[in-house]
């Protein structure tokens, strides 16, 4: 008879593996392929578009590059983690999964350190081609540059143009956009344990994503719009602001595209804005998940 | 004294059904014991709480009331699922796995890496006979063979408890023969099994004991042969016996004072005794 093995509470290979599956699953998902392929479509086609706008072409591209990544990771997270535990259910691979010595805590690290990958390698794909694209149009200038500027004013007129290209000080505003991805994926991953369907979850995810966007703006109006502000609309207003994510604070990434450097305390300071949110919304999507019958 | 594979005390389930008044009593008061070796048939009507006192017994579903443990530690705890191996009703499984990634997917979960994991699940594919389907996704598996593989992955992590729900439904004869001496060796390796299934006749040649449930409760349970038994009647096989012999002792049978039923073997099958058992208690 076999003989009775020693339990650990956490194991690092059963929430690597429930990732790996995680992450082969959604690979396989049609809208991943197509979300993925049209933001790298729009991305990539930027380069045509530029012609048609009066602005500078590179930050043309810095513009339409980053919020197209902003936009797509966000979108990919969300489709992609609305259904994972619903479609587990329903198959019952759940039981199968749970039935072994898995705790629901690791099943659900494992499920979203899948998302998370998925992500990761979205956003970097994105970026890949982003920074291609950047490059291209600025190898182009270039070569406008050295035959229609004169001679004594082209090194000014490069180094310009190089700092209008692809720096360094687009990294933090890359990983930011990732970081929002994320956040709004456990989060989504926290409704799909409440709810009981993917399109309740999406919508639900949706409406907390706008309220993230405008919270910050409206209890902004609110405080500082002069008159009284009665004591409920300050606590309203600060429940508010704990609950939802103020997603508005991502927009630096706005400030970095138009060349600003975001400092790193301010860059470490909307981080673990993000990654305490993450942290939230996960244990409490555990605290849900482990009293829920399955 | 060795302890119970299975031990059921007391227990009870009731869920809520929104926007209903009455919940639903899905358990009641359910106590029973499978020794570790044991071959147990859960038996009972669609809804009579199988199902819910299997996931109970998992940790899927928390009791209202009484209490699961196996070999001795609580079902609550994700320990105690160190020596269960489950396969579920109609078994669905990763349709992008091939049969070899599937049962290494499960044995991970199970603690299991490396050349160990890999050698357990090219063995158990040998046991259950797929190793030629290792390399081909679940998509295009058959149901008997989706039976298989699922029992294989229950295998992977050694269980000393094998809970099966329904293992041959769905499956061809032969599939299901097969299937059934798999789950004896099983019990000749001395592994404990809770068999759920609607097919009785395989439920009584597996099984050393049963119990019956109906809505909810337990009613009935002991050795297959203990609860078939016709009391006032006895059987008396016979091999190459004569017409003269039998009609002798048909005779004598009836110079003493009792009375022959039939000459032919008594059919008194489990089919029978759980159908009348259930449909009395309508």
């Amino acid at each position: 008879m076999p003989a009775a093995h020693k339990h650990s509470p956490f194991s690092l290979l059963r929430v690597s593996a429930l990732a790996h599956n995680t992450l082969l699953e959604l690979v396989r998902l049609k809208v991943f392929y197509f979300l993925l392929l049209f933001s790298l479509l729009v991305i990539g086609s930027s380069i045509f578009t530029v012609k048609f706008s009066f602005q500078n072409p590179l930050q043309v591209l810095k513009d339409v590059g980053l919020g197209a990544m902003s936009i797509f990771s966000w979108l990919l997270g969300l489709l992609c983690t609305a259904s994972l535990l619903p479609k587990d259910q329903e198959d019952r691979t759940l039981y199968t999964i749970l039935a072994k010595p898995v705790s629901r805590f690791e099943y659900l690290l494992g499920k979203l350190s899948g998302v998370f990958l998925l992500l990761t390698l979205s956003v970097l794909m994105m970026s890949v081609v982003f920074a291609g694209v950047l490059g291209l149009r600025e190898q182009q200038e270039i070569i406008e540059l050295t035959q229609t500027t004169p001679a004594e004013q082209l090194p000014q007129a490069l180094e310009t143009l190089r700092a209008a290209a692809f720096q360094a000080n687009l990294v933090p505003g890359i990983l930011l956009i990732l970081l929002k991805a994320l956040l709004c994926s456990t989060l989504t991953l926290l409704l799909s344990t409440i709810a009981t369907s993917s399109v309740f979850t999406i919508l639900t995810s949706v409406v907390i994503y706008l309220i993230g966007h405008v919270q910050g703006i409206a209890r902004e109006a609110w405080l500082s719009g002069g008159g009284d502000v009665s004591s409920l609309t300050r606590v309203l207003s600060a429940a508010v602001a704990l609950v939802f994510p103020d997603l508005q604070l991502f927009n630096v990434v706005d400030e970095i595209a138009v060349g600003t450097v975001l400092p790193m305390p301010l860059f470490l300071q909307v981080s673990s804005f993000g990654l305490f949110y993450i942290a939230v919304y996960f244990l409490l999507a555990q605290v849900v998940f482990s009293s829920r019958e399955l | 004294m060795s302890l119970s594979a299975i031990s059921i005390q007391n227990l009870s389930k009731v869920f809520d059904v929104p926007f209903r008044r009455e919940p639903v009593q899905a358990v009641t008061n359910l106590s029973l014991e499978v020794p570790s070796g044991e071959v147990y048939g859960l038996l009972g009507p669609n809804g009579s709480g199988k199902s819910t006192t299997m996931k109970i017994l998992l940790g899927l579903v928390a009791p209202t009331s009484g209490s699961t443990s196996i070999f001795g530690v609580r079902s609550t705890l994700v320990e105690s699922r160190e020596d269960v191996g489950f396969l579920p009703e109609n078994p669905y499984f990763y349709k992008y796995l091939t049969g070899l990634e599937t049962l290494l997917f499960f044995g991970k979960l199970c603690g299991l890496a490396g050349s160990t994991l890999r050698d357990k699940a090219h063995h158990l594919l040998k046991t259950v006979g797929l190793s030629d389907a290792a390399d081909r996704r679940l998509g295009g598996y058959s149901k008997g063979m989706l039976q298989r593989i699922g029992l294989a992955q229950a295998l992977v992590g050694d269980p000393r408890l094998l809970v099966l729900d329904e293992p041959t439904a769905g499956v061809d004869p032969a599939g299901s023969h097969d299937i059934r001496d798999l789950i004896l060796g099983f019990k000749a390796q001395g592994i404990t099994v809770l068999l759920c299934s609607h097919l009785l006749n395989q439920v009584q040649e597996i099984c050393d004991r049963i119990g019956v449930m109906h809505q909810g409760a337990l009613i009935a349970e002991g050795r297959i042969d203990d609860l078939i038994v016709v009391p006032n009647q006895t059987e008396l096989v016979l091999e190459n016996a004569s017409p003269d012999l039998l009609h002798a002792l048909a005779q004598k049978a009836v110079d003493s004072g009792a009375r022959v039923i039939d000459e032919r073997r008594a059919h008194a099958d489990l089919e029978r005794f759980f159908l009348n058992i259930t449909r009395n208690r309508r």
